[in-house]
């Protein structure tokens, strides 16, 4: 009765449900050798999770590949003037309340 | 020329040529198992052009100066990180949005607190959470985004822990086949619209920016082990949609 439970056990520890929690660390190569080592194991028998774990690349790879807006150069021109405004008016009121001091 | 010569001051640049810790980012690109940022079009293609020229004033130099009043240093930084900053909330607030506001506040914010910027994280970092606060905060005022159960898209099992569909089919060679790259680029675009707006803030720094899981905890103010869930959950549902898109089940 033991070894039966033992041995259910040893098949989910090795189930592909806890191969699938694995996959991040194992990407980014933060996995124990030990538990690396279980995680090749299992693809070496287990052909669904090694399409999983491509599928998962993929998904990674696709979003990784996502180009990103670029910013209008109107966009660019606005903030700048926005900027250059705001940046000028706080000079301005500061150099005021100088002169004030010191006048 | 000047835009060249800004693109090489790129602050993942600096941690791959510095001789600095290594960082999450460098191990991660370094380790043989993980391909899949190696694909990261944009830094590969700065790299090499950057690489013997003149080193940059660094981010530190420019902070310093901003601090002493120096308009000039913003409008460095600002030359320097706008177009990077525009791409993150533009694609955090949807591809129809208008990120004018957010970078321009981003911007006045940092004039306005760079004393209390004291280096304790990068200050590329600092920009991110600036952004990803203000594209969130309109997120959440606008109270237009729509939740979407995960569930559906996630992969399921057995009780014993096998998978529930089985065969699991290998779809990766065949998005590019099926789809021109602009109907993939759409179709997980809109995917990552239907997370929820922390988690594709997740997702885009990690995936789409580069940035290392620490990095993305400095600036989402999450813990690492919050950011691997939330990333590893995020790329599960978005893999589950383009799985469904190709007629195969997301289990």
């Amino acid at each position: 009765m033991a070894k039966l439970k033992q041995s259910a056990k040893s098949r989910l520890n090795d189930s592909c449900k806890r191969m699938t929690d694995l996959i991040f660390n194992y990407l980014t190569d933060q996995l124990s050798p030990a538990l690396k080592d279980e995680f090749e194991r299992h693809l070496k028998i287990c052909p669904d999770c090694v399409n999983f774990l491509n599928t998962y690349k993929k998904t990674v790879s696709s979003a990784a590949a996502l180009t990103r807006a670029a910013i209008p150069p109107n966009v660019r021109k606005n903030v700048l003037a926005f900027l250059r405004r705001k940046m000028h008016g706080i000079a301005a009121i500061f150099l005021y309340f100088m002169t004030q001091l010191t006048g | 020329m000047q835009t060249m010569k800004l693109s090489a001051l790129d602050p993942q640049e600096k941690e791959t040529t510095m001789s600095v810790p290594q960082t999450a980012l460098a191990a991660r690109t370094q380790s043989p198992a993980y391909t899949t940022r190696n694909l990261r079009p944009r830094p590969a293609a700065v790299r090499p052009a950057a690489r013997g020229k003149k080193l940059p004033i660094d981010d530190q130099r420019l902070i310093e100066r901003l601090k002493a009043g120096d308009h000039e240093a913003l409008e460095a930084i600002f030359n320097r990180y706008s177009g990077k900053l525009y791409g993150v909330a533009q694609r955090i607030l949807g591809e129809s949005a208008d990120s004018e506001e957010i970078i321009q506040d981003v911007f006045w914010t940092v004039y306005r607190k760079a004393k209390t910027f004291n280096g304790d994280s990068q200050f590329s970092t600092w920009l991110y959470r600036l952004t990803v606060n203000a594209a969130l905060g309109r997120i959440r005022r606008s109270k237009k985004h729509k939740e979407v159960a995960y569930d559906e898209f996630l992969p399921k099992f057995q009780s014993d822990g096998h998978h529930q569909v089985r065969p699991v089919v290998d779809w990766s060679d065949t998005l590019d086949e099926k789809y021109a790259r602009h109907e993939i680029h759409a179709l997980l675009g809109n995917a990552l619209d239907e997370l929820k707006p922390i988690d594709k803030s997740v997702v885009v720094l990690s995936d789409l920016e580069g940035l290392a899981d620490r990095e993305i905890a400095e600036a989402l103010k999450l813990t690492v082990s919050a950011v691997k869930t939330r990333l590893h959950r995020a790329r599960l549902f978005l893999r589950g949609k383009l799985a469904l898109h190709l007629g195969h089940s997301a289990a």
